[in-house]
C-alpha cells in the first residue's frame, strides 16, 4: 500500500496539522470544506479543497457517504479523520475498506470494542487492570439506587456509549438518583442512540492521566508515555501537560505497561490513548476508557518525545512497521498545552464567535502554536470554539511554565473573547504551580476565585 | 479619445466569441484588456460556471501527474464573463454528475433546450444513491457547466438557464 494523496475529513487546526504532516512527507492533500470553510486556512494550504455541504456539520462533516464520494472523486487513496466528527465511526472505516481507501486510524473492530464502556471495563478486569469500582449495566432507577447504595454516595451515572467527558452525571444524595437516572437515560439515548447506563464510584481527589500509544499492522505496539489532563471544566480539558508531575518512575512504568497490554489485547492499530483515573489519596490508578483517534493534546507528547505522531499514523496506515521502537522513545523536558478557545471566561465560558480583527501569536524558542486562525478570519458559530493550541516546551516543568506565562502575555487576539486571561490566571496560581490540583480544582476552587 | 462604453465591451466579447482565437490582448491607450476563451485549459471544467468566487474547479478523475497549483486558480480564469442575467442550477449535494438516466441513454437536457421548473435536468450519485435534480426554474438551457461522470461539489453550478420571460437577458449579460 502506498499513500500518495490524503483526503482530510476535518476542519480547523487539526486539518492544517494533517496537511502539514503530509506536505513534509511529499503527500498531496485534499481537504473537505463546508461552505463556511471555503476561505479557511486549511482550504488554502491543501492542494485542493472540495466543498462537501452546508455549514451545519450534520449535513457536511458528519456525512460518511459524502466524505467517501468526495475522497474517491478527488482521487485520494487515504482518509485522515482528525479528531471529533467522524474519527470514531466504525461505519466510515468499513466504507473505506469497501471502496479501497486506506483509513488512517484504527480498525472498525478496535473502535467498536472501545466505544462500549461496559465492554471496555470488563476487558480491563479480565486483564487484571484495575477499573473504578462500579456496577454492571443498570436497567432501572431501582437497580441504580441499589448499586449506588452499595458503592456509597456520591456516585457517577455514566452512559455505556459515552466517552470524552460526555454522558456523565454526578449524584450526591440518594434522593436524587431517580430523577438523574431518568434524565441521563433519555440524554444518552438522544446523544448516542444507546440509553444503557452504569454506576461508578466517585473519586474526589483524582487526576486524569492518559497514555499515548501507537501500533502498526505487524502487531508492534509502543507507548509514548503519559499526559496529565486534570485541569478540566465540565469534563472538558482546558490545559494539559506531559509528563504528569505526580507520577513516580514506578507508577509510570505500571500505567504505561497497562496501556500497552490493553492495546495489545485488542490488536490495536494506529494512534490511540488509554485514559486512567489516578486516585491521589490512594496512589492507585484505574483504567477509564480508550480513545481510538489522534487527540487534541497530542502535541505535548510530540514535544517531549520528538516523535511526529501524525506522520507515524500515516506511516503505519500505509502498512509500514513503526519507524521507532519502544527503546527509542525517551522523555526529554516538559511540555504544557493551553487550549485557547473563543469563549468568555467572564460570562461562564459562553462561546464568543465573530470576526478576528487582530491575531498576533507569540514567538520564541520552545513555543509551538497549532492554529488555523489569522487576522480577518471568522470564528464560525457552527463548530467548536478552539482557536489555537498554545504549546510550550521547557527543560523542566518550571521552565515550561515560565515560557507559557511569557507566551500568554504576548498573545494578541482581538475581535472575539478568548480563554487567554483564564490561562494567565491559572499559570500564576500557587496551587497549580505547586501541583496541588485535581479534576475538580477548576470548578471547585478556580472558578470561585476567578474574577473576584 | 472616447471612453470605452459597455456597448464597446460587448462588441469586443462578441468578436472573440465568434473568432477562432482563444485569447485576445487589446490595448487602447492606458486601457488593457485580456480576454481568454473557456476550454483552453483542458483539465479545468468550465471554471467560468463556478459562480462562487472561491469554488475550486472539479477535477474528479485524478490527473496522472501531480496536481498543478494553477488547476485551482479558477478565480480569475473566467473573470470577464458576466453571468448576470442567467440563472444557475446548482448541485444540492456532492456526488457524481450524470446527464442521462443510464449510460447510452439520451441526456435529460441539451444546451438550447427549453425546460420547465419541474423537469429533471441531471442525476447526482452519492455511493449508489441516485438523486434526481429538478431545474427549479423554467427557461432555456444556456450552458452545461459540469462534465458527465465527474464529481461535482456542493453548490457547484451545473447549468446556466436563461429564464423564461427574461427578454432583455441578452442585454443584461453585457452590463
Amino acid at each position: 500500500m502506498k499513500v500518495s494523496r490524503v483526503f482530510v475529513a476535518n476542519r480547523g487546526e487539526i486539518a492544517l496539522r494533517i496537511i502539514r504532516a503530509c506536505r513534509d512527507l511529499g503527500i498531496e492533500t485534499i481537504v473537505a470544506v463546508s461552505t463556511a470553510d471555503r476561505e479557511s486556512k486549511p482550504a488554502k494550504a491543501a492542494d485542493r479543497a472540495v466543498c462537501i455541504g452546508p455549514p451545519q456539520a450534520i449535513d457536511s462533516y458528519l456525512k460518511v457517504q459524502t466524505m467517501i464520494a468526495a475522497a474517491l472523486g478527488s482521487g485520494a487513496d487515504a482518509i485522515h479523520p482528525g479528531y471529533g466528527f467522524l474519527a470514531e465511526r466504525p461505519d466510515l472505516v468499513e466504507a473505506c475498506e469497501k471502496n479501497g481507501l486506506i483509513f488512517i486510524g484504527p480498525t472498525a473492530d478496535n473502535i467498536r470494542k472501545m466505544g462500549d464502556k461496559l465492554l471496555a471495563r470488563e476487558m480491563g478486569r479480565k486483564l487484571g487492570i484495575p477499573v473504578i469500582p462500579g456496577s454492571e449495566m443498570v436497567a432501572t432507577s431501582e437497580e441504580a439506587q441499589k448499586a449506588a447504595t452499595k458503592l456509597g454516595f456520591p456516585v457517577l451515572i455514566k452512559a455505556a456509549a459515552g466517552g470524552g467527558g460526555k454522558g456523565i452525571k454526578t449524584v450526591h444524595v440518594p434522593e436524587d438518583i431517580k430523577d438523574v437516572f431518568e434524565e441521563a437515560s433519555g440524554e444518552a439515548l438522544a446523544a448516542f442512540g444507546d440509553g444503557r447506563l452504569y454506576i461508578e464510584r466517585y473519586i474526589p481527589n483524582a487526576r486524569h492521566i492518559e497514555v499515548q500509544i501507537i501500533g502498526d499492522r505487524q502487531g508492534n505496539i509502543i507507548h509514548l508515555f503519559d499526559r496529565d489532563c486534570s485541569l478540566q471544566r465540565r469534563y472538558q480539558k482546558i490545559l494539559e501537560e506531559a509528563p504528569s508531575p505526580v507520577m513516580t518512575a514506578e507508577l509510570r512504568k505500571r500505567i504505561c505497561d497497562a496501556a500497552v497490554r490493553i492495546a495489545t489485547h485488542i490488536g490495536y492499530q494506529n494512534a490511540g490513548t488509554i485514559e486512567f483515573v489516578f486516585d491521589q489519596d490512594q496512589e492507585s490508578f484505574y483504567f477509564l476508557e480508550m480513545n481510538t483517534r489522534i487527540q487534541v493534546e497530542h502535541p505535548i507528547t510530540e514535544m517531549i518525545t520528538g516523535v511526529d505522531l501524525v506522520k507515524e499514523q500515516i506511516n503505519v496506515a500505509a502498512g509500514n512497521p513503526l519507524s521507532i521502537s519502544q527503546y527509542d522513545v525517551k522523555v526529554s523536558g516538559h511540555s504544557i498545552e493551553c487550549r485557547i478557545n473563543a469563549e468568555s471566561p467572564d460570562r461562564n465560558f459562553h462561546p464568543s464567535p465573530g470576526h478576528i480583527d487582530a491575531w498576533d501569536p507569540p514567538e520564541g524558542e520552545g513555543i509551538r502554536i497549532d492554529s488555523h486562525c489569522y487576522a480577518g478570519c471568522v470564528v464560525s458559530p457552527y463548530y467548536d470554539s478552539l482557536l489555537a493550541k498554545l504549546v510550550t516546551w521547557g527543560t523542566d516543568r518550571f521552565d515550561a511554565i515560565k515560557k507559557m506565562q511569557y507566551a500568554l502575555d504576548h498573545f494578541t487576539i482581538s475581535g472575539v473573547d478568548t480563554t487567554v486571561p483564564f490561562h494567565q490566571y491559572i499559570l500564576k496560581n500557587k496551587d497549580y504551580l505547586e501541583g496541588r490540583i485535581n479534576t475538580r480544582w477548576i470548578e471547585d476552587t478556580v472558578l470561585r476565585g476567578y474574577g473576584q | 479619445m472616447e471612453p470605452i462604453t459597455q456597448e464597446d465591451i460587448f462588441l469586443i466579447l462578441k468578436l472573440i466569441e465568434e473568432s477562432k482565437y482563444d485569447e485576445m490582448h487589446l490595448e487602447i491607450g492606458d486601457l488593457k484588456i485580456d480576454v481568454r476563451k473557456q476550454g483552453n485549459r483542458a483539465s479545468v471544467v468550465d471554471s467560468k460556471c463556478v459562480s462562487e468566487k472561491t469554488a475550486k474547479p472539479a477535477v474528479s478523475v485524478p490527473p496522472p501527474e501531480k496536481m498543478k497549483k494553477d488547476e485551482r486558480a479558477s478565480d480569475t480564469a473566467g473573470a470577464f464573463t458576466d453571468e448576470s442575467g442567467l440563472t444557475p442550477i446548482k448541485a444540492s449535494l456532492l456526488g457524481t454528475f450524470y446527464r442521462a438516466p443510464k449510460p447510452g441513454a439520451p441526456a435529460f437536457v441539451e444546451a438550447g433546450q427549453n425546460i420547465a421548473a419541474d423537469d429533471t435536468v441531471c442525476i447526482i450519485e452519492v455511493m449508489k444513491l441516485f438523486n434526481t435534480v429538478k431545474a427549479g426554474v423554467s427557461g432555456r438551457i444556456a450552458k452545461i457547466c459540469a462534465k458527465d461522470g465527474e464529481m461535482v461539489e456542493f453548490q457547484q453550478t451545473l447549468f446556466l438557464v436563461q429564464e423564461a420571460g427574461d427578454l432583455d437577458g441578452e442585454m443584461r449579460k453585457s452590463a
